[in-house]
């Protein structure tokens, strides 16, 4: 199962941090030894200043107490600069503190500028500081206090870059506190901002739009409305085209929350043709269930590979977020992926058939004879579907759906006296100044 | 015979006495009143001689039929002897000039190498006047300033201009009269005393001694006066050996001045008539070797290749083969000079000093020198592959040609090392397309091949390749014994074997990814495109058609040179034929029916010269044509393309006609392939087939009515499969697609005789899996092509048959028509109130010119537009493609390969217009099916989304 991990293909667009979810994740499932899975996060760690985390698990690592001296000389030094820093970011903390004081603020970044290197000698020199502060303490893992320094300090910041990564900072201070709302606000902002600035090569450009979408998924798959929000994000030109050119596997997500959608039917169509040309530079179970139902028609492969498609969903950190209840607990992505996919199979298999066989049926869908009857006679009932159920013979038989050749003629034509009345509107309107300038 | 004649017949004694009498006369004071009278005398005289002179004439022509060319020289001579009487230097000055323009005439008439008799006289004469002139130093002084110097510059011309003839007026000074015998000793001490003042010498005869003092007063001279650069031509040009030895003489006394006097005199020579260019070369090549600093030597080496570039004059001829080896040597030479030196620079912005090339080689400093290796190199590989083009690919030279490639591999990559050391990688960008153009074309085995061959060469290099120099250089070696050892040593620095990688595609890499890093624009598109290809060859059909997508390459290749256009060209065609292996049959066909669209395949790829029915070339065209063929060994087979592109056209069309039966013309995949079966149905009687053509044709025959084995048989029956790679592989995916198409025609035509039919006697007739069959009916079923639906509990179709009247089908059409003048309308209307709709002009003319093309009007250089109009249609499928909009993200392909492509603004709206099927102009007319796809986004050829709909 191992080789529909993505861990390490998404890893490299993550931040240092976030990679620790997809981590936990991979111990959980204990795909990996758990030797392997620890010396990682300490790799990961040695970045990064929370030194006391390695330390721990360094401990369990190697079972010992004793922990090597580069991490304590390490420990030493962070503490020391997170000293320093906390030093010379003091007096704008101090400020912000008061809440009074920040009401004096206004939205004019020039005048609060001004007020405060006037009232309290507060200069660029320690506005960089608060930057300098919030990035140490996020690098310790004080992700509240780096999301809430960083908001601040984009609210003074007058450099544009940096206030770009500020505003990274701080989505993934949200994320990793699992503040969806608060993230999905800040992935818009950044979104904006990354599609309206001028980046100096493409190429940088694409690299954002990369990182965003990975980022996206925290948030996606966990936000309530996520499932709406990958689709519309995803499925912007420019985002496809970057998925295209150099991140082929977030493929995967993209189909996952296609199928899942029920509303979102209509991209299923664009969705194949991607997948279509893409099936060179990536493919798994998933994308490979929408092409056998959708391009080879293979009932059977389709139905093979949706059981792939279980596995891959409960391996995926993202996909495979299981909710506990206290009796049992479930992967509630999972069962409706199956569900919909399992539409989606009868469907087109209604589609072209005219008498179908509910035992056949029953057992293309994973269901008992009785269970499936009961499915489709919903399906029925809820005019889903065009049919009846011949139960002495134990078959469905559709209705044939033909549309009358003359309602396809007056289909065909019903708008064309619309467009043209609107065409003729248009013209008449613009001919005015059109006959102006021609003179 | 004629020079008895002459020497008898004239009246040269009493000419002579004649001659000073008269000088006398003058002399003695004849006043300026009497100079008419003398004048008259003369003329008086002269018409006594040349009466004498002219009965001589007619004569000759009477009787030997001679040429009036001696006449000419006579009456030359005539003047002179006019001349002379009167003492009259300035107009014996334009005689001799004349003379010896006559002088060629002449011996370009008798073809003979001696000069004539006549002629020989002449000089002796000149020289004895000459001596008694110079001799008689009162008269000297008393004449006029403008005699005098035409008396000066008549005696250093004759003194140049006699030594050629040394030989031959001793010889006639010694035997034709024995009378002249007195005269001629005179006249040779005389010599000697022009030569040197107070040098009494030797025998005159001894020719070494003569040149070395001759040599010494050109040594002085040539700081003295400016005329005497001729003399060094003279001498050089008479043998290499002369100045072998004047420099041989004393090798410490060359200093870096004469060396590089020399060389300026040489290189000012070139290009000038009479100069030989291959004596210039061998008169260089000889001055490298006693160059005074490593700065000159490389100075005179780049004057070397230049003048071994200048060997062969004409533009359509190559070079010869062994001067270009040479050629390589002496460019490896001056590599080996920039790495011993580094701190010679190499630059032809600047013009450098005077003396630059002074500075000796322990010189510290950055020394300047002028040329420019890229240009060396652009135009070494030129020759290559004009020599290529020359040569008849069917003969042993061809193949040996070939060898030669390694050669200059070597040489390429030694300066691709050098600028990227000294850190000019644009330079380096360069060169490495010169290089990847040599092997972009190369399948693996074949780069082996190449490899393996550089490989034993340099294994036997001692005895091989340089067997072949050696002996060219055996002179060398043994003129360099003989003369001074080199001033200027160089070791052998640069590595004299080229470097490939195991890996072609290693090897591409490498290269391609340095000028997509540095190149210009034209480079990279270039590099780009082998790139494609060389991708194609080796399989990979997604990589190269992601390149091509991502490169824009289409939308701007009409604005490119032509010879890009035709690797253009051939990277679609070698697209296509990957496409085709890898059984993609529709990226194939898109690929390819372009390229047959007006039926110049030949042409576009440069393989041969198609010939027009209405039109006639013009020569100069002929020649540029013929000048950017492609030499054969990087031909496309055309007949495996042929073979490709019908089959293509086959496996698309055949159902597609099925389908659409009613009206043939509404839903044309392929043109030519329409055309060319309309054509073999007229035929009365069908023979065997014979050609490509024929057999697709007798194939699609037998698939029109479902008959796959036969179909497939003569298709396979082709000869031409063999040259694929993997032929098993590829026809066995060939026998499924066809049996694929088979069973869909079939169904599609037949569908009204059945009620209902089983799958298992489909399979059987088609013999075809279950699975396979269910999977096509299926997806006929979804796609509408078949109106029909399975029946599962039987395990068959059942067909519903709602086949439409013919008047239902015509109220479909209309209204289908109806709609798209509606969007026509709309468009229209969009584009006249500026609806953005800045593709549209272009695209309106393309489609004119398309036209042209079709009827075969038009004049002008039809290559590049012909090939414009072909790409009008072929934006089409970027359009389709997904890359339309993505100005922005495509930059970001990971090797940074587009960076500089994606971000071209207007790309996106151009294509936007296309794709929305704006402007529907004849062309798109004439293939509806296009211009429909085309609107809905959705044709693609080179997207496998076609049927997924």
């Amino acid at each position: 199962m191992a080789s529909y991990d993505l861990t390490s293909r998404i890893a490299p667009h993550l931040d240092r941090h976030l990679v620790f979810p997809l981590l936990e994740f991979l111990q959980e499932r204990q795909f990996y030894p758990d030797d392997q899975i620890l010396k990682a996060k300490i790799e990961l760690l040695s970045k990064t200043n929370m030194v006391d985390y390695a330390m721990d698990i360094h401990k369990s690592l190697y079972h010992t107490e004793d922990v090597p001296q580069d991490m304590v000389d390490r420990r030493v030094e962070v503490v020391a600069r997170l000293k320093s820093l906390e030093e010379s970011a003091a007096p704008l903390v101090g400020f912000l503190q008061n809440p009074s004081l920040v009401q004096e603020l206004r939205p004019d970044k020039q005048y609060n500028l001004q007020m405060l290197k006037d009232r309290f000698q507060i200069g660029a020199e320690q506005i960089e500081a608060l930057y300098q502060y919030a990035k140490f303490q996020f690098e310790c893992g004080n992700y509240s206090g780096a999301a809430d320094y960083l908001y601040q300090y984009r609210a003074l910041c007058t450099n544009s870059d940096r206030s770009l990564s500020a505003l990274w900072g701080k989505l993934a201070a949200e994320i990793l506190m699992q503040n969806w709302d608060v993230a999905l606000e800040e992935l818009n902002r950044l979104k904006e901002i990354i599609d309206s600035k001028n980046f100096a090569s493409p190429l940088n450009q694409l690299q954002n739009r990369i990182w965003l979408m990975h980022w996206s998924l925290f948030i996606f798959f966990n936000h309530e409305n996520g499932r709406n929000g990958i689709i519309d994000l995803f499925f912007q030109d420019r985002y496809l085209n970057a998925i295209q050119t150099n991140a082929h596997h977030l493929l995967r997500y993209v189909a996952t929350a296609v199928i899942v959608n029920k509303r979102r039917r209509n991209m299923l169509k664009e969705l194949i043709k991607v997948i279509q040309q893409e099936q060179h530079s990536y493919r798994d179970p998933i994308t490979e269930f929408l092409e056998c139902l959708y391009v080879n028609y293979d009932f059977d492969g389709a139905q093979k590979k949706l059981r792939e498609c279980e596995d891959v969903i409960l391996n995926d950190p993202f996909l495979g977020k299981q909710v506990e209840d206290p009796n049992f607990s479930t992967v509630p992505l999972r069962d409706e992926f199956l569900e919909n996919a399992r539409l989606f199979i009868f469907e087109t298999y209604c589609r072209i058939h005219q008498c179908i066989d509910i035992g056949v049926l029953a057992e293309k869908l994973n269901l008992k004879y009785e269970e499936a009857e009961g499915w489709i006679v919903n399906l029925v009932r809820n005019a889903k579907l065009d049919a009846k159920v011949d139960s002495k013979s134990g078959t469905l038989v559709m209705e044939p759906n033909h549309l009358n050749v003359y309602e396809q003629i007056i289909e065909n034509t019903k708008q064309l006296s619309m467009r043209t009345y609107m065409l003729a509107k248009n013209v008449v309107e613009s001919a005015p100044p059109a006959a102006q300038t021609a003179r | 015979m004629a020079s008895r004649f002459w020497g008898q017949g004239d009246s040269d004694t009493e000419d002579e006495e004649e001659r000073s009498e008269y000088g006398e006369g003058t002399e003695a004071g004849v006043g300026g009143g009497e100079a008419s009278g003398a004048a008259t005398g003369s003329r008086y005289l002269q018409t006594n001689a040349s009466d004498s002179e002219d009965s001589d004439g007619q004569r000759r022509v009477v009787r030997s039929a001679k040429d009036k060319r001696f006449e000419e020289m006579s009456a030359t001579v005539d003047q002179m002897k006019n001349a002379m009487k009167i003492n009259d230097w300035v107009s014996l000055q334009e005689s001799f000039d004349k003379i010896n323009k006559q002088l060629e005439k002449v011996i370009r008439v008798t073809e003979s190498e001696k000069a004539p008799n006549l002629y020989i006289k002449a000089l002796v004469m000149l020289e004895d006047f000459l001596a008694q002139a110079l001799a008689n130093k009162d008269a000297k002084k008393k004449m006029s300033s403008s005699n005098a110097k035409a008396l000066n510059s008549m005696k250093q011309k004759l003194k140049k201009n006699n030594k050629q003839f040394e030989d031959v007026i001793n010889k006639y000074r010694e035997k034709p009269e024995s009378e002249e015998d007195g005269d001629g000793d005179e006249p040779s001490d005389g010599e000697e005393d022009d030569d040197d003042d107070g040098e009494f010498v030797e025998d005159p005869t001894k020719i070494g001694s003569l040149s070395d003092s001759g040599s010494d007063g050109e040594d002085e001279d040539e700081d003295n006066q400016a005329e005497a650069g001729g003399g060094w031509e003279k001498k050089m040009s008479k043998k290499d050996k002369l100045m072998d030895k004047q420099f041989m003489k004393d090798p410490s006394e060359i200093t870096w001045d004469t060396v590089d006097k020399k060389l300026k005199e040489i290189v000012a020579a070139r290009g000038r008539k009479g100069t030989g260019r291959v004596e210039q070369v061998e008169q260089l090549t000889f001055l490298t070797r006693v160059a005074k600093t490593p700065a000159q030597k490389l100075e005179i080496l780049f004057s070397v290749v230049s003048a071994q570039f200048d060997v062969n004059p004409s533009l359509s001829g190559h070079m010869p083969i062994n001067v270009w080896k040479k050629c390589i040597q002496n460019m490896l030479i001056i590599l080996d000079i920039l790495e011993q030196y580094p701190n010679i620079v190499v630059d032809d912005s600047v013009e450098p000093e005077e003396n630059e090339s002074q500075k000796g080689a322990d010189y510290k400093g950055t020394i300047h020198v002028w040329g420019n290796l890229v240009a060396f190199i652009e135009r070494m590989d030129i020759e290559y592959f004009k020599s290529l083009q020359c040569i008849d690919p069917h003969t042993r030279e061809y193949v040996e040609r070939l060898r030669d490639e390694p050669m200059f591999v070597v040489l390429a990559q030694n300066v691709q090392n050098y600028f990227e050391r000294i850190g000019d990688f644009k330079a380096a960008a360069k060169v490495a397309l010169r290089l990847v153009e040599l092997v972009y074309y190369k399948p693996q085995e074949v780069y082996d091949a190449m490899r393996n061959l550089s490989e034993q060469r340099t294994d036997g290099t001692e005895d091989g390749e340089n067997g072949d120099l050696e002996a060219d250089e055996e002179p060398h070696v043994v003129e360099e014994n003989r003369g001074p050892p080199s001033f200027v040593v160089t070791p052998e620095l640069v590595p004299r074997r080229p470097t490939f990688p195991e890996n072609s595609r290693t090897l591409m890499d490498e290269l391609v990814s340095l000028i997509y890093k540095y190149g210009d624009e034209r480079t990279k598109a270039r590099a780009m495109l082998c790139d494609i290809y060389h991708h194609a060859i080796l399989d990979e059909f997604s990589t190269a058609r992601d390149l091509l997508l991502m490169s824009h390459l289409q939308d701007g290749v009409q604005h490119m040179d032509i010879s890009t256009q035709i690797l253009f060209n051939r990277a679609m065609a070698q697209l296509g034929l990957c496409a085709f292996r890898v059984s993609l049959i529709t990226e194939a066909h898109g690929c390819l029916s372009e390229l047959y669209a007006g039926g110049r395949v030949k042409e576009l790829l440069a393989q041969g010269v198609s010939q027009n029915r209405y039109y006639e070339k013009t020569p100069e065209q002929e020649k540029l044509e013929r000048r950017r063929q492609m030499p054969y060994h990087m031909h496309v087979n055309l007949e495996l393309l042929e073979a490709v592109h019908l089959t293509c056209a086959m496996l698309l069309e055949v159902a597609n006609m099925a389908a659409n039966t009613h009206d043939a013309k509404h839903k044309v995949i392929s043109k030519t392939f329409r055309r060319l079966l309309e054509v073999s149905e007229r035929q009365t009687f069908t023979g065997p087939p014979e050609n490509v053509r024929d057999h697709v044709m007798a194939a699609t025959r037998a698939l029109t009515k479902g008959d796959f084995q036969k179909a497939f048989d003569v298709i396979k029956s082709l000869d031409v499969w063999k040259l694929l790679r993997n032929k098993d592989n590829v026809l066995e995916m060939l026998k499924s697609k066809i049996k694929e198409e088979a069973l869909r025609t079939y169904l599609l035509t037949y569908a009204s005789s059945y009620d209902s039919l089983s799958i298992t006697q489909l399979t059987a007739m088609f013999d075809i899996s279950e699975a396979h069959a269910h999977s096509i009916v299926s997806k006929m079923m979804i796609t509408e092509e078949l109106h029909a639906s399975w029946d599962q509990p039987t395990r068959c179709i059942a067909f519903h048959n709602v086949e439409h009247s013919r008047l239902q089908n015509l109220a479909f059409q209309l209204t289908e028509k109806l709609s798209v003048l509606v969007e026509s309308n709309e468009r229209a209307f969009e584009a006249r109130t500026g609806g953005g709709l800045d593709g549209l002009p272009p695209r309106r003319r393309e489609g004119q010119d398309y036209a042209g093309a079709a009827t075969g009007k038009w004049q002008d250089n039809f290559l590049s537009q012909g090939r414009q109009s072909g790409y009008g249609g072929r934006s089409g499928y970027v359009t389709g493609g997904r890359f339309q909009n993505s100005g922005q993200a495509q930059g970001g392909f990971s090797k940074d390969r587009m960076g500089q492509q994606g971000l071209r603004g207007t790309g996106g709206r151009y294509q936007d217009a296309y794709g929305s099927g704006v402007g529907r102009t004849p062309y798109q007319m004439g293939s509806s099916m296009r211009s429909q796809t085309d609107a809905s986004a959705r044709m693609v050829s080179l997207n496998k989304a076609g049927r997924v709909q």
